[in-house]
């Protein structure tokens, strides 16, 4: 799976939700499990991390709405 | 002395200027009569009280309301006087006034835009479940914004909060808001949610969400819609068109993103699916491996055994050719002198005899051939 450098929360949680689905399949690589095992708590951390300490980014429109058209 | 005569239309605009600067814009509340629209374009009635009556004439474009005679209405208005010399109101804004009209006209426009289809379920679009650019029209001065904020930031992060401040009540409101609503879905980036807010209200305060052109306007935005406002209680056409109606401001910021805590714990819980997984497929590895290795052990096993009884019978087979059981079995062995064992011997040579209990010594006095 691609990974961007700055991957938004919605795409971590995609990548998460990825990763406990190749879990699911019938093919199985230990090696590569493993791999995927450390993958998905590495983005599992990060999603808290982002969870707990983002905070939302707030602009007001500088256009005025009452003008006459 | 008598004035300079000036032309009839002179004498018009002259009035006309004359009103312009006394009365640029009065408001009057009275009842509809003669209500009518001509050519779909030009909508006249009159607007009247227990003594007197105003022409009125306005675009039909501008009309944002239904009227049927018997509303009672307040309009904004210009006087005029027509090139024909017959004075009217030119009406700019329509507001129904009290509860029966404003419930009517809720009833009139619900009927028009229902047989459109405006509010067909079909029409519905699901939001995004994790936005990362919403918007909100609102007025940043209300309770109703507030609310939205304080549960917005408590449920989520890292969102783009695109805020157009616009006033949500009065006759001005549903201009402010289809401005609004117009300007964010030409924005480049379009927010995935437009979020319309505003607290609870009285139904003449809340009559700003029935309007017409806000109504179309929240129909054909790009971007869902969700509105938050007034109260459970209260439903407007705005809330009807929506593609999804929070009860309240919070309850619309509760529908617009999930909760960090409830994601945190998804988070866990899928991270414990890959551990539960990774177990049991580790398990069953497990016993895949080892019960391959106990095939190899008893294939080895079985081979061992194989060969030790294969050594055995070559063991017992190689014994039964040693000499010495023919001792025991009553033969005898021959040697020469030099001990060598012999088949045959000449006269004369000197023999030794081996039986099972003796050795002899002997010699050679005849031999002769088999």
């Amino acid at each position: 799976m691609s990974v961007k450098n700055n991957p938004t929360l919605a795409e971590q949680i995609e990548q998460l939700d990825a990763l406990a689905a190749w879990f699911e399949q019938d093919d199985f690589d230990i090696e590569e499990a493993i791999k995927k095992f450390e993958e998905a708590s590495e983005v599992a951390e990060s999603v808290k991390a982002k969870l707990l300490n983002l905070e939302n980014k707030i602009t007001m429109l500088k256009e005025r709405f009452d003008d006459q058209l | 002395m008598e004035t300079t005569p000036i032309s009839v239309s002179d004498a018009i605009a002259l009035i006309n200027q004359t009103l312009d600067y006394a009365y640029p814009s009065i408001v009057v509340e009275g009842e509809v009569s003669s209500f009518k629209i001509n050519q779909s374009k030009y909508v006249f009635f009159d607007l009247k009280d227990a003594s007197g009556t105003l022409p009125c004439f306005m675009m039909a474009v501008q009309l944002r309301t239904p009227l049927e005679d018997g509303m009672t209405i307040r309009v904004v208005a210009q006087p005029r006087l027509t090139n024909w010399g017959k004075f009217s109101l030119t009406v700019r804004d329509i507001k129904p006034i009290g509860e029966g009209s404003l419930k009517r006209s809720f009833e009139l426009l619900l009927g028009k835009l229902q047989k459109e289809g405006l509010f067909d379920e079909s029409r519905k679009r699901l939001l995004p479940r994790m936005p990362e650019h919403i918007a909100v029209i609102s007025s940043t001065q209300s309770a109703g914004y507030a609310d939205f904020m304080k549960i917005l930031n408590q449920r989520w992060g890292g969102l783009e909060v695109t805020v157009a401040h616009v006033t949500v009540q009065g006759i001005d409101a549903p201009k402010q808001i289809v401005r609004a609503l117009e300007y964010l879905n030409q924005m480049p980036d379009i927010p995935e949610v437009i979020a319309i807010i505003r607290g609870g209200g009285s139904l003449d305060d809340l009559s700003a969400f029935n309007d017409e052109p806000l109504v179309r306007a929240i129909a054909s935005s790009r971007a869902p819609v969700i509105t938050g406002v007034g109260h459970e209680i209260d439903t407007s056409l705005a809330d009807l068109v929506a593609d999804v109606r929070a009860a309240t401001p919070s309850n619309a910021a509760m529908l617009v993103v999930p909760d960090r805590h409830d994601m945190i714990r998804y988070t866990d819980q899928r991270v414990k699916s890959v551990v539960v997984s990774m177990q049991t497929r580790v398990q069953q590895l497990k016993i895949r491996v080892l019960g391959t290795y106990e095939q190899h052990l008893q294939t080895i096993d079985r081979r061992f055994a194989e060969l030790s009884r294969h050594v055995q019978l070559r063991t017992a087979f190689v014994a039964q050719l040693d000499p010495k059981l023919a001792l025991q079995r009553g033969y005898s062995l021959l040697y020469d002198t030099s001990g060598e064992v012999i088949t045959t011997a000449h006269v004369g040579d000197q023999v030794t005899i081996e039986t099972k209990t003796t050795t002899l010594t002997a010699g050679v006095t005849h031999v002769s051939k088999k």
